[in-house]
């Protein structure tokens, strides 16, 4: 048991245990508050995965931003909004059942696949730190998808504030 | 052959995290009510794919940074995806008085 | 100079398409000034074409370029200049020139004047594109072309319901020759693999022309009358005339230039560049000699009897294009297009000047005219120049080509036709005289419109003076005189067609038929000393059948629009109750299918999801059970 190892499984086991505990708050703000800790907990597997710089990016946007977009839709609308408890009705059950069945699945293909060494004698930054290598990748090699994404981005911008803005025939 | 001293933690481990958030966000996003939490579940389970993609940028037998700049992509588009959403979601919201996914069936027969 | 005769189609369709830039508002003067001048320069090339053509006869060549290939076969474009076509350039582009002016006058003030020259143009393009093909797959497409543009301009004045009427009509008879010669081009391709006239030609002499199902004598025959068909669509022969008289509706140069001189002549030029292909076959020969002579006379005997102007002069060209064919299918390949160029000339004149006479008094009704000499000086005597031509007396253009085609007509032992067309003579010059009396001799009819009535202005004035010219001594260019020089000049493309020697027992008489025919036109019209009304009830019958143009609207508006409706009625009762009821089960099938499946769509997105979800499980499950190793 190595220390990565044991960070590994602490930090699953937190994701897991915010991700359940997601599912089984009543009130959705704290719903969305559990949904940050797996947020976090998910930077820090990429952090020990080595990639620094999405680790960063990960917490910037998602636990930064998008919970906190979250937080305030949720205060925007019905924030006393509350789930029911677990209902035995046919779409739940199904749910669950074909949930559980796609896990086990997904884990016994897991099991069976003969996953090859890795050759941790390549370095994927090549020599340089990870934030640099990222940069010349994403300006040399991806300059168009990264340019597109820029585009995706504004569009989704102007597309949000068109949909959100208040209009007069709404009333 | 793969070279270098072996690294700490085991593929499966990593893609059966990966695999049971996934499977945990797809039921939020199935059963949840608040359209919200069916939102936030979807994001969980692109964070699993995510997951995956760092793994594999660091744990296969041709390590490259490829993964990890797709997983910068989908952090963005994911990003975009959840502004529009929200914006969708206030926008029904203020139309209907309701933010909860049973009430969304125009569609209904 | 040969090497150029593409410049003479292209000058109109560059002028059509000025037009079309400068569009509907474009002012008359210049609208008209572009097309006259660029048409006239067309005409000045096509006059060095001819002389160059007639001055070395080598200079006959076809210009092709490759245009594209289908299977192993090749398809080329091009233009070719030989004798026949170069007249037919001259020909075409001089009355186009004129017409074109004297529409200056005609159209003035119409609201679509700069539409009317566009047409025109367009038209003058085609045509001369038609004129100056090298092979039959680009004939047909200018044929069309000249077709589409007859349509239009016949439908010129579209709000005329009778005008929308004739333009559909024509259109659509004129379609049925065409689906004729469509399938002859196509059975050539087919057995000749090619278009071109040439390889078509030499291939028929040489008997080369087979195909598996027809033995090679029966194709050649086959072809050649499914061609002739087409001719038969374009220049009004019998049994497919219905539509020229009609075509009436359109404007009067319209007439003049598609109707008299140009379009409905391309039919016998068709037939005359197809000759070699027509010389193989003696049967092919005697049809188109047959149809020539039958139309000759049945357009000369409706003739008699039409009261409106412009219906007389169309069935009498009708006639004269029967004559034309008769003189091709006798063998007497010049004279039949020596007549097509005198009548081009003489028939553009009698439509134009009928046009001058129309545009001063307003109605196209004879009984409506009268005494109109006296206003209208310079039209009298113009129309009297075509009359005399058009009649057939010595020394007019119509004297030297008709004569040339009935001597022909009985030396080759056609001895029936030649009688045909010794009567359809002498009602020639009863009818168009007929006329000349009824419209400008005698007591104004309706004082009113006498009153009002003016020569047109010089636009009018001078295209109807060169034209009158032409009549009169066109005929010279193939007399005994000067040896026969159009025929030598027709004739030195090789060994096409027959010459026959002149006749002059021949000749007198068909003067002495046609000064009856005057006479007899004057004693009813002129100075009478019977009424025609008289004369009208002493024939009765006959007259009704003249009148009523032998019955053919009435014939054909039974037989072929009934047996349409009664075809399209079959046609409709399967439509209906098999087709649709197929398509009608279907359809229920599908919509009660829908009507119980709807209860599916309950509007829940996640309801959708759980389907998915176990879809896609499903799938896994069966790839994992597939790869093995998993369970």
């Amino acid at each position: 048991m190595s220390g990565p190892l044991i960070a590994f499984y602490v930090i699953s086991l937190c994701i897991l245990g915010c991700a359940v505990l997601m599912l089984s708050f009543r009130k959705v703000i704290y719903m969305a508050l559990a949904i940050g800790g797996v947020f976090v907990g998910c930077a820090a597997i990429y952090l020990l995965l080595g990639a620094e710089f999405v680790g960063v990016a990960q917490i910037l946007i998602y636990a930064g931003a998008i919970t906190i977009l979250m937080m305030f839709a949720i205060m925007l609308t019905n924030h006393e909004a509350t789930e029911p408890p677990f209902q035995w009705n046919a779409r739940n059950v199904a749910s669950a059942v074909g949930c559980i069945l796609l896990g086990i699945l997904i884990l016994l293909v897991i099991r069976s696949t003969p996953w090859p060494q890795p050759d941790t004698s390549v370095d994927v930054n090549g020599g340089n730190s990870n934030p640099v290598a990222i940069g010349m990748a994403l300006f040399k090699q991806y300059a168009i998808p990264f340019e597109l994404v820029s585009l995706l981005l504004i569009v989704a911008l102007v597309g949000a504030v068109i949909l959100a803005q208040h209009r007069k025939e709404d009333e | 052959m793969a070279g270098g001293a072996p690294f700490p933690i085991p593929t499966g481990s990593v893609l059966a995290l990966a695999a049971i958030l996934f499977c945990i966000g797809l039921y939020g996003a199935l059963t949840k009510r608040n359209l919200i939490i069916v939102l936030v579940s979807i994001e969980l389970m692109l964070n699993a794919a995510n997951i995956n993609l760092v793994a594999f940028s660091k744990l296969s037998d041709k390590p490259s940074l490829n993964g990890q700049i797709f997983s910068l992509f989908t952090i963005t588009v994911a990003a975009a995806e959840i502004a529009v959403g929200l914006a969708l979601l206030l926008a029904i919201f203020r139309l209907r008085k309701t933010s909860e996914v049973k009430d969304l069936d125009v569609h209904k027969w | 100079m040969v090497a150029y005769a593409w410049l003479v189609p292209l000058l109109p369709l560059v002028a059509y398409i000025f037009l079309l830039c400068l569009g509907r508002r474009a002012p008359e003067g210049i609208v008209t000034g572009v097309s006259v001048v660029l048409t006239f320069l067309s005409f000045l090339v096509s006059v060095a074409v001819f002389r160059a053509v007639g001055s070395n006869p080598d200079q006959v060549a076809a210009y092709t370029f490759h245009w594209l290939t289908v299977g192993s076969r090749s398809i080329s474009v091009g233009f070719e200049v030989t004798h026949l076509n170069a007249l037919m350039l001259v020909v075409v582009t001089l009355v186009s020139t004129l017409v074109l002016l004297f529409s200056k006058g005609y159209m003035h003030h119409d609201d679509r004047f700069a539409v009317f020259y566009q047409y025109l143009n367009l038209f003058v393009f085609s045509m001369l594109a038609l004129v100056i093909s090298p092979n039959f797959l680009q004939l047909y497409i200018f044929w069309e072309m000249v077709g589409l543009c007859s349509y239009l301009l016949v439908g010129f004045w579209y709000f005329k319901p009778e005008a929308a009427l004739a333009a559909k009509k024509s259109f659509i008879v004129t379609r049925i020759g065409d689906v004729g010669l469509f399938a002859g081009i196509i059975l050539l391709f087919l057995a000749s693999g090619s278009f071109d006239y040439n390889t078509i030609f030499v291939a028929a002499a040489a008997h080369k022309l087979t195909l598996g199902w027809i033995s090679g004598q029966a194709l050649v025959t086959l072809t050649a009358i499914l061609i002739f068909v087409g001719a038969i669509g374009k220049s009004a022969q019998f049994p497919l005339h219905v539509w020229l008289p009609d075509a009436m509706e359109g404007p009067t140069p319209v007439s003049a230039l598609i109707h008299a001189a140009t379009m409905v002549a391309a039919g016998v030029y068709l037939v005359a560049r197809a000759y070699p292909l027509f010389q193989a076959s003696p049967a092919a020969l005697t049809t188109v000699a047959w149809i020539g002579g039958i139309t000759a006379l049945l357009g000369a005997l409706i003739a008699l009897t039409q009261r409106d102007i412009k219906r007389v002069i169309a069935y009498s060209t009708i006639s004269q294009l029967g004559y034309m064919m008769m003189a091709l299918g006798v063998g007497a390949y010049a004279y039949g297009v020596f007549h097509l160029m005198t009548h081009a000339f003489f028939k553009a004149l009698l439509f134009l000047a009928a046009g001058s006479v129309i545009h001063a008094v307003h109605t196209q009704d004879l009984f409506e005219m009268g005494g109109l000499h006296k206003k209208l000086p310079l039209t009298t005597w113009t129309f009297l120049a075509g009359a005399l031509a058009l009649a057939g007396i010595v020394p007019f253009a119509g004297f030297w080509s008709k004569d040339d085609i009935m001597s022909a007509t009985l030396q080759s032992g056609h001895t029936v036709l030649y009688v045909f067309a010794l009567v359809a003579a002498f009602c020639t010059a009863f009818y168009i005289f007929r006329v000349f009396f009824l419209t400008f001799t005698g007591e104004p009819r309706n004082p009113a419109k006498y009153e009002n009535a003016h020569e047109g202005g010089w636009v009018m004035n001078l295209p109807l003076v060169v034209l009158a010219v032409l009549a009169t001594v066109g005929g010279f260019f193939n007399t005994p005189l000067n040896g026969n020089g159009l025929e030598k000049y027709l004739l030195a493309d090789g060994a096409v067609g027959v010459t026959y020697s002149e006749n002059v027992p021949l000749m007198a008489l068909s003067v002495v038929i046609a000064l009856l025919g005057i006479l007899l036109a004057a004693i009813l019209y002129w100075r009478p000393l019977v009424k025609p009304e008289r004369l009208a009830r002493g024939f009765g019958f006959l007259y009704q059948l003249s009148y009523r143009k032998f019955f053919f609207d009435e014939i054909y508006g039974a037989v072929v629009v009934g047996g349409g409706k009664v075809m399209a009625a079959i046609v409709d009762g399967v439509d209906r109750y098999i087709v649709d009821a197929i398509v009608k089960l279907v359809g229920r099938v599908v919509y009660y299918l829908g009507l119980g499946l709807k209860y599916t769509q309950t509007g829940q997105v996640q309801t959708y999801g759980v389907v998915a979800g176990f879809g896609l499980f499903i799938i896994l499950a069966i790839a994992m059970y597939r790869v093995g190793g998993v369970f």
